[in-house]
This record gives structure tokens, C-alpha cells and sequence, in this order.
């Protein structure tokens, strides 16, 4: 008998509780989820039932009040933030709501600069932003500035941004909240293709649509994991 | 893209912001600049006076700086300091105010600064701007020679050759001594003259003249150059014991006493004009970093959760607050050079301040000094912005963002 593959990311019994005046409020309780390499997972539920807070315990942008998470077979309570931040900069790309694309910097520039933090060379950096920005459509963009996109055309260089640096796990959270219905498709579209090509998605959201096109689905209500 | 290229386009993406903060830095350094100019100018200035005039050392007699008691005997004086084997030059000076007047012309007298000395002397203490210089050895028939400075040849049109009645002036009464026709040699600057001063300059013989031609063989000061290789304490310590009741310093004793006295308000002054310059470099610069970092917050937040290092966002910052305090520290420069010599020209206009001497003086400490208190202004407005964006919580942040 082989024993089972490890897990990209595991979380086993996740709390996390906020201090508040009136008392510590429960973002996520007891909340257990195992995520394979390459597989796509949906979460859905109310707002303010603990999506965001998870996926950004998954991320590593946030540690649990109690419960254990391992991330290809490391415990992340044992790293220290520079060893998270690596992890961040190297396995995991994230894709916001708000895109949170640099202002001042050009797509390329945008798709380029984590490439630049993790140490990649010029040249290397840049085959891979024309090869990304290419891979989300916007080739003809390059130059372009936030300003000067669309949303769904700063949601794509985002996406670009997120898998510079070849990420085993991309995060999004709500990825379509900002868009039309017509430009979330394509936005999931996009994530289609990047599942194919071997990536793991989480995607936190409220449309459907794009729940339905992950392998698996969970529903979340109030900090628990009570479907999937 | 390195820290420096992404802090340069952060920057510039807020154009007005951006030239606002560098202009605000760039007065505020400017005014530091001319605080540090300040803060040892008159004295740098004053050590280039004292050093031009060709004398290492002075010998004074006993008393305050307002009335100092004449060197009795300075002949005799002068004759031993010239015997010391580390002595060059020894020059006796004499002064006196005295009134100035041109017989036959319908102008009043002006009180003059009469300075009577050996010819020797003339040449290091006098710029000539026409004529020629006191004779060593007059001819004892003509009238003294005298040389005036340009203030003065001026008000009487004097030219060389002219001839210029001296009467010695007693303070508080009128003057009992009769009048002494001298005749211009030559007419020039004098180098302790203040700029609308009246001064002249004869040898000691033409100014016993106008004392009745009583011989009092006293002297003001004493000037003495050293001989290249000796140090001036050595003979300022070989004087002191030749007369042991004089006051003989070197041109550093007067510098240090200088230094330690009167110079010292325009040091307190310029250290506390400094310190408040820096408290608004540094206030503006922080103000204007902390505004921009809580206005990218969600920005921050992003970069960090992408994988972005503290240290990384610290050094953007840094590189930010490096450039506006850069390019306006840099643009303060000239600025404050240009405002440096306005404020100099002004300063030396008042009473009493010999026209060669400058507030202002650059000096290439002072840019070195400069850049490191502008440098260390620009990391410390740094700080806090730093901290704030450092220590920001990502997921927390990032929830805000997405609820506001």
C-alpha cells in the first residue's frame, strides 16, 4: 500500500477570532479544507461567512487564532515572515477584487516587478511577461497604464502579475466582483486555461458561473466549511 | 525594476505633490544652507583678513577692547622684537580720529580714521586703486605724505598730489591742535575700513606731525610676521617675555578669542535657526510620505501579500523620501547661494563691519555637512512611514480596502 500524495495545503481545524470591544468575533471556526496540487476549488457563501478570512490563511497573509496549516508539507506557524513572504513571492499568486495593480507602472511593468523581487533575470523576465501578457490577451497593452484599461483588462494583467513567478496555488478572491457579467466570463475563461496548464485555484466568489466551473465547490456559513 | 526606479515613479506619479514637497524642501535647505554658511563664515572670513595682512602676530597694550592703554616706548620695542631670531617684520601702528578738511573749499570737515604707521606696513594693510605708496624716506620739507581711501578722496575729489588738511579730533570738545596740510600720494582701500568709512594713512613721522609734531614714541599695536619655518607661538611666547606687561597674540589666539566671544551669538544663533530648518524639513517630509503611504494602503497590502518584503517596501520608501529630499536638497544649493550673497551684502553694510569681512563664506565642509544633515533628515521623516507600512496588517488591510 503507497501512502496518499501529500497535500499543496492543508488546513486542519482553522479558527481565527478578532479582537473586537464587545468581544472576539469568530471569522472562521473549526474550519478544516485540504487543497490538491492542480485541482480548482470554489467557495462560495454569505458575505461575512469567513471566505476571505480562510483564503487568506491559505495565502499565508494571515495566521489562525488555533488549528495547524502545512503548505507542501511545511508547517507555516513554524516559518518566519521572511520564509512566508517567500513562499507568497514563489508558490502562491494572488488575484484581488480591487486588482491593487501599481498606478504608476505600465502592465508590463506591473507583470514584471514580482518576477524582479524574486531574482529572476532581465532576460528571463522578460520572455516571460511578453509570454504572459500574450497568455491573458493583452499583448497589444503592454504600454498601457491601469488608467488606461478596462477592468477586465486590469483584472487579466493582474492574473498575469499573480502567475509571474510560476505559483502552485493562485488565490483569488472575489475576481469577478468588479466586473460585468460578459467580462467575468472571460475572466473565468482565463482561469479555465490556467487550471489546464497545471495550476491550483482557489477562488473565493459569489457568482455562480464561475463556481460552477471549479472541480470542487464549498459553501461556507458562519466560519464553517458545511458543504463540500 | 530596482527600489530606486519604483520610488522615482511613485513620486512623479503625483506630479504637483511631488514638485510642492521638493520646493518646500528645497527653502527650507536653502535656509539651511545659509545657517551653516553663517555658523562659521565671519570667522573663516575674518581668519583670511587677519592672515592678509601679512602679520602672524599682535602686540597690544593693556585693557578692554574699548580702551586699551598705548605701548609706551614701541621704538625701543619694535628695535628688540626685530633682534629675535624667529622675527621678519616688525610694524608700529598708530591711530587717532582726526577731521578732514580741504582749505579754501566751502565743505564741511569729515572725521576720519588717521592710522599713521611705517612705510612698510602700507603695502599688506592698503589696496591701491591710484597713485603711489608712502615714501620710505620723505623729504623732510614737503608736507607728509598721506594716503586716503577712496570714501574719502571722493567726498574732497582728491587725486594724487592733492593736498588735505588733518586736524586730531578730541571726543567731546573742540580741538586745541592746529591743522596739518598732508599731500595725497595715493588713494586705495583699506582693509579693515568698514564701507562708508573715512580713512588715511601716513607714516608715524606725518602723524606725530599732526600731533604737534611731539615724537610720543607709543604705538596701538604692534604688528610682527614671523620668518617662514617659525611658529608664531614661539615668538608670541619669546615677546612676552621681552615685555612682559603687554598682550601678545597670534592670529589663531585672536581667532580662538574671537570665537569663544563675539563670535559665539552668531554660532547659538545659527545652531538654533538650524535645529527649527531641519525640525521643517523633517516635519514636511514626513507629513507628505505618511499622507502617500495611507493613501496606498491597499497598494502596501498587495505587494505584501504577493510576496513583497518588509525590508523591500521599507527601501521604497526610503528611496522616496531619499528623492524629495535629494532633489530639493540639491536645488537648495544655489538657492541658498544666491540668497547667501543677497543677506552678505546687507550684513556688511552696517557700522562698524570692515567691508572685507563676510557673513557668508563657502566652504566645501559646509555642502559635505549640508548633504549629511539633509540625508539624515530625509531618514528619519522616513520612519514612521516605514513603520506604518511595514507593520501594516495584510489581511486586515486588504478586508478594509475591499469594504470601503
Amino acid at each position: 500500500m503507497t501512502p496518499a500524495a501529500a497535500p499543496l495545503i492543508e488546513g486542519r481545524d482553522l479558527t481565527r477570532q478578532f479582537p473586537m470591544a464587545a468581544g472576539a468575533v469568530t471569522a472562521l471556526n473549526h474550519a478544516s479544507i485540504r487543497i490538491e496540487a492542480a485541482e480548482y476549488v470554489a467557495i462560495t457563501g454569505p458575505s461575512g461567512c469567513g471566505k476571505s478570512t480562510l483564503l487568506h490563511l491559505l495565502g499565508c497573509v494571515d495566521q489562525p487564532s488555533s488549528g495547524s496549516l502545512t503548505f507542501e508539507g511545511r508547517d507555516v506557524a513554524r516559518l518566519n515572515e521572511t520564509e512566508r513572504s517567500r513562499i507568497r513571492l514563489t508558490r502562491i499568486g494572488f488575484v484581488f477584487q480591487r486588482f491593487f495593480l501599481l498606478p504608476m507602472l505600465t502592465a508590463w511593468e506591473n507583470v514584471e516587478l514580482p518576477q524582479a523581487e524574486a531574482g529572476v533575470s532581465r532576460s528571463e523576465r522578460r520572455s516571460r511577461t511578453r509570454e504572459l501578457l500574450e497568455y491573458v490577451g493583452l499583448a497589444d497593452r503592454l504600454d498601457h497604464r491601469p488608467s488606461q484599461l478596462s477592468g477586465g483588462e486590469m483584472q487579466r494583467v493582474a492574473i498575469a502579475r499573480a502567475l509571474a513567478n510560476r505559483p502552485a496555488l493562485l488565490l483569488a478572491d472575489e475576481p469577478t466582483g468588479e466586473l460585468d457579467e460578459i467580462t467575468g466570463d472571460q475572466i473565468a475563461d482565463l482561469f479555465d486555461r490556467v487550471h489546464a496548464d497545471g495550476t491550483a485555484i482557489v477562488v473565493v466568489t459569489h457568482n455562480a458561473t464561475v463556481a460552477a466551473r471549479a472541480g470542487r465547490r464549498l459553501a461556507m456559513k458562519s466560519g464553517r466549511i458545511v458543504e463540500g | 525594476m530596482t527600489a530606486w526606479g519604483l520610488a522615482w515613479r511613485t513620486v512623479i506619479s503625483n506630479p504637483a505633490r511631488a514638485v510642492l514637497a521638493m520646493i518646500g524642501v528645497a527653502v527650507i535647505g536653502a535656509l539651511l544652507f545659509n545657517m551653516l554658511l553663517l555658523s562659521r563664515g565671519m570667522l573663516v572670513s575674518f581668519r583670511d583678513l587677519l592672515d592678509s595682512a601679512g602679520y602672524d602676530i599682535r602686540v597690544t597694550g593693556q585693557g578692554s577692547a574699548l580702551h586699551r592703554v598705548p605701548i609706551a616706548d614701541a621704538t625701543s620695542l619694535a628695535d628688540a622684537i626685530r633682534q629675535l631670531p624667529g622675527v621678519q617684520q616688525v610694524a608700529l601702528i598708530r591711530t587717532d580720529d582726526a577731521s578732514a578738511f580741504v582749505a579754501g573749499r566751502d565743505r564741511s570737515p569729515v572725521i576720519i580714521a588717521f592710522v599713521g604707521t611705517t612705510a612698510n606696513a602700507v603695502g599688506s594693510a592698503w589696496d591701491l586703486v591710484k597713485g603711489a605708496s608712502l615714501q620710505e624716506h620723505p623729504i623732510p620739507s614737503d608736507p607728509p605724505e598721506i594716503i586716503v581711501n577712496v570714501n574719502l578722496a571722493q567726498e574732497f575729489h582728491l587725486e594724487p598730489g592733492s593736498e588735505l588738511r588733518l586736524r586730531i579730533s578730541a571726543p567731546g570738545s573742540a580741538s586745541a591742535m592746529p591743522p596739518v596740510t598732508y599731500r595725497v600720494a595715493g588713494i586705495g582701500n583699506a582693509r579693515f575700513e568698514s564701507v562708508d568709512e573715512y580713512a588715511a594713512t601716513t607714516t608715524l613721522a606725518g602723524f606725530d606731525a599732526a600731533h604737534g609734531g611731539e615724537g610720543h614714541d607709543a604705538a596701538e599695536i604692534v604688528l610682527i610676521a614671523s620668518r617662514p619655518g617659525v611658529s608664531a607661538s614661539e615668538n608670541v611666547a619669546a615677546i612676552d617675555r621681552l615685555r612682559p606687561g603687554l598682550r601678545a597674540m597670534s592670529n589663531d589666539q585672536v581667532l580662538e578669542q574671537f570665537n569663544e566671544h563675539a563670535f559665539t551669538y552668531f554660532r547659538q544663533i545659527s545652531t538654533v535657526l538650524s535645529a527649527l530648518t531641519l525640525a521643517f524639513a523633517f516635519l514636511l517630509v514626513a507629513t507628505l510620505l505618511t499622507i502617500s503611504v495611507n493613501q496606498r494602503l491597499g497598494e502596501v497590502a498587495a505587494l505584501r501579500a504577493l510576496g513583497f518584503s518588509r525590508r523591500r517596501i521599507a527601501t521604497n520608501l526610503l528611496c522616496e523620501s531619499a528623492l524629495l529630499v535629494g532633489v530639493g536638497g540639491l536645488t537648495a544649493l544655489p538657492l541658498g547661494g544666491v540668497l547667501a550673497i543677497w543677506l552678505d551684502r546687507i550684513l556688511r553694510h552696517m557700522p562698524g563691519v570692515p567691508e572685507r569681512i563676510h557673513f557668508f563664506v563657502f566652504e566645501p565642509r559646509t555642502v559635505v555637512l549640508h548633504a549629511a544633515l539633509m540625508a539624515a533628515t530625509g531618514i528619519l521623516a522616513a520612519l514612521y512611514p516605514i513603520w506604518l507600512a511595514a507593520r501594516l496588517p495584510i489581511a486586515a488591510t486588504l478586508r478594509s480596502e475591499i469594504v470601503s
